[in-house]
């Protein structure tokens, strides 16, 4: 099941003015090649995904 | 933690439904090793061996024709140096030329192997049980030589015994430990060896367990045994998303690793080893410090670390295992903390004290030592030492609370240690010395729990078992951090509302979290709508003087489109 982070900031509604910028063909900044510690149940349930090709959610049952 | 083993009794569980796996997790380390097991509520808990030991020196030795293995053999040090074999691990899988010379022994010596090849022995004196005659058959045995009569006397002898072979004694006697503990028979252990190990010594150690008749469900790396304890049980109020800065602090050094732990998945930012800080060097002035007060009660002269002639080094022998008890009296309270030895020199006994102010005046440079090694692993990741949420201690040394006394004045006041959390005293979660085979007792547990009869069970079981080749430890992972801005009005700061991080930097994709916030739509009536932009941030620091210091983030104002790889769920309640 999926962690559920409870956020502590409380935003208020929006002004009635408010409109939605533009979306930007921009994606997010690079990602970074790392070595995971093969170790745990976090690791189980990434390999478990890769491996079967499981969404999280198909994962979750 | 998102993702949970199944717990027994699921389709995937082995055939032994009902029952705790008999797994164990050892903690090898080149002076101390240290056994677990699980316990029937799902955690793990060191135990003791037959001498009621939970730290077990690796060490043994052979007096006559006994053996002597742990603590007990350690003792033979005064008397019986040359037949004691310490210091065995860090040999394992190395060729004797790559020895070198210099490195004092105080044990038993190491010499070229006189069968093998450029291969390492310890050799040890022993005395061996008479050979019994070998039973008469009828095949081989012609009537005439039985007339000889075995010899009663055990004779003298001498053996050499390969780093490997000592390593399968000493596991042998682990396992049998904790086999009598748990009354049956074990069916795998998890073994931690330290970041540095190469693939040769464990290679090594594999095969020393291999004859040691162990299945090793997996040689795990010290760091990864941190992690799985550190995630598994909970600390009161760590986030799952943390940054983990471990500080080992053994016999013969310091290892430090700096961790990204996301919701239980964990890879290193940054590692550091330094050998020239340690338990080791803090015997040295603790033998010091002692040896100079007995000199001056007794007007005996004493010079250790170093020492010459025969009197001095089993003076030093004999202070150095005295510490022993004195450093654990230190950390477990700041009183007087005694050391206590017979016959130290020229007949005449000692009882010093030291309480822990003192010991820790005269510490002073080791932990300061461990600090600028703090600083100088954290500068390599290119973090700040606020980025740090947690550190977490390991190895006996680190047991030592004014280590962290000096740490925790660099860190954010928020940083949770085991000592800030109380999680060190009597055997708690947090204990150093213990961490480390927990870890790998509780991995014990998953490996040993992994179903084998397809194909891709095969291939996630490898996973965690293949060496450096496993394909699935490689990984991509965010280098910014993403998250949510709810625009408002009059906002502080540059980001013109709340922010909201989601996806932290240094997150392994793919990645799902979920959040939920409370929001606030005050008196007014009508529809009203609440809304967020995604947007990635880069972060900083930013510390102002008498304030407490205060994260702010540049904002890049990029929309993120989600990508393929990425998974976000966004729950807004
Ligand atoms: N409670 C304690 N307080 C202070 N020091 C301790 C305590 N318990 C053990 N030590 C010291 O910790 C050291 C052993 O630590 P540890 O078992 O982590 O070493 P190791 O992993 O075998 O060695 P290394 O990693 O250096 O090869 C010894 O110097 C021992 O005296
Ligand atoms: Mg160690």
């Amino acid at each position: 099941m999926a962690n559920i982070v409870k956020v502590p900031v409380v935003p208020t509604a929006l002004k009635s003015d408010w409109s939605p910028p533009q979306p930007t063909a921009k994606s997010i900044s690079p990602l970074v090649e790392r070595r995971l510690l093969p170790a745990g149940t976090a690791y189980l349930g990434h390999v478990r995904r890769a491996v079967h090709k499981l969404t999280f959610e198909e994962h979750d049952k | 933690m998102a993702i949970q083993t199944p717990p027994n009794g699921t389709a995937e569980a082995p055939i032994e439904v009902s029952e705790v796996p008999t797994v164990v997790g050892i903690n090898f380390g080149n002076s101390y090793a240290s056994i677990a097991v699980l316990t029937k509520e799902g955690s793990s808990e060191c135990i003791a061996n037959e001498d009621g030991e939970r730290q077990i020196a690796c060490a043994i030795a052979f007096h006559g024709e006994q053996t002597y293995i742990g603590n007990q053999a350690k003792h033979q040090l005064v008397k019986n140096s040359q037949n004691t074999i310490t210091g065995f691990r860090n040999l394992l899988g190395k060729k004797f030329s790559e020895i070198p010379s210099n490195k004092l022994t105080i044990s038993a010596p190491v010499i070229q192997h006189p069968k093998h090849a450029d291969e390492p022995a310890y050799k040890v004196e022993v005395l061996e049980a008479a050979p019994s005659p070998l039973p008469p058959t009828a095949s081989n045995t012609p009537a005439a030589s039985q007339v000889a009569t075995p010899r009663s006397e055990p004779t003298p002898a001498t053996r050499y015994l390969t780093p490997s072979e000592v390593t399968s004694i000493f596991l042998t006697s682990l396992v049998k430990s904790a086999e009598d503990f748990l009354g049956k028979s074990v069916q795998g252990a998890v073994i931690t060896v330290p970041a540095w190990f190469s693939e040769s010594q464990k290679a090594a150690l594999e095969k020393a367990a291999a004859d040691a008749g162990i299945n090793v469900l997996q040689l795990l790396e010290e760091a990864g045994a941190v992690a799985v304890t550190t995630t598994s049980e909970a600390v009161a109020d760590l986030p799952k998303d943390r940054t983990q800065l471990v500080v080992d602090l053994g016999s013969s050094g310091l290892e430090l690793a700096l961790l990204s732990i996301r919701e239980g998945l964990a890879y290193s930012l940054a590692t550091l080893s330094d050998h020239t800080v340690g338990g080791d060097f803090i015997d040295d002035k603790l033998i010091k410090f002692f040896a100079k007060e007995f000199t001056k009660k007794t007007k005996t002269p004493l010079n250790v670390a170093p020492s010459e002639g025969t009197q001095d080094k089993r003076a030093e022998a004999k202070l150095r295992l005295a510490v022993e008890h004195t450093k654990r009296t230190l950390s477990a309270s700041p009183g007087a903390a005694n050391c206590s030895v017979e016959s130290l020199k020229e007949g005449l006994d000692y009882t010093g004290s030291i309480n822990r102010l003192r010991f820790d005046m005269e510490m002073r440079s080791i932990y300061d030592q461990v600090y600028s090694k703090v600083k100088e692993l954290i500068a390599s990741a290119g973090l700040d030492l606020y980025d740090v949420d947690e550190i977490v201690y390991v190895g006996g040394s680190a047991s030592l609370p004014g280590l962290d006394e000096t740490l925790a004045q660099g860190f954010s006041e928020n940083v949770v240690t085991p000592f800030t959390a109380g999680t060190v005293v009597g055997g708690g979660i947090g204990d150093p010395t213990t961490i480390l085979a927990r870890g790998a007792a509780l991995q014990a547990k998953i490996i040993v729990s992994l179903p084998e009869n397809t194909d891709e069970e095969k291939e996630v079981k490898l996973a965690f078992t293949g060496h450096e080749g496993s394909e699935w430890i490689k990984t991509k992972a965010t280098s910014k951090s993403l998250g949510l801005i709810f625009p408002e009005e009059n906002a502080e700061g540059s980001l013109g509302g709340q922010w909201v991080p989601v996806i932290l930097k240094e997150t392994a994709v793919p990645a799902r979290r979920t959040v939920q916030v409370d929001v606030d739509l005050g008196e007014a009536s009508g529809e009203q709508k609440v809304g967020f932009e995604v947007v990635e941030v880069k972060e900083g620091i930013k510390i102002e003087k008498e304030k407490p210091p205060k994260v702010e983030y540049d904002d890049d104002d990029d929309e993120a489109p989600e990508e393929d790889e990425e998974e976000e769920e966004i729950e807004v309640k």
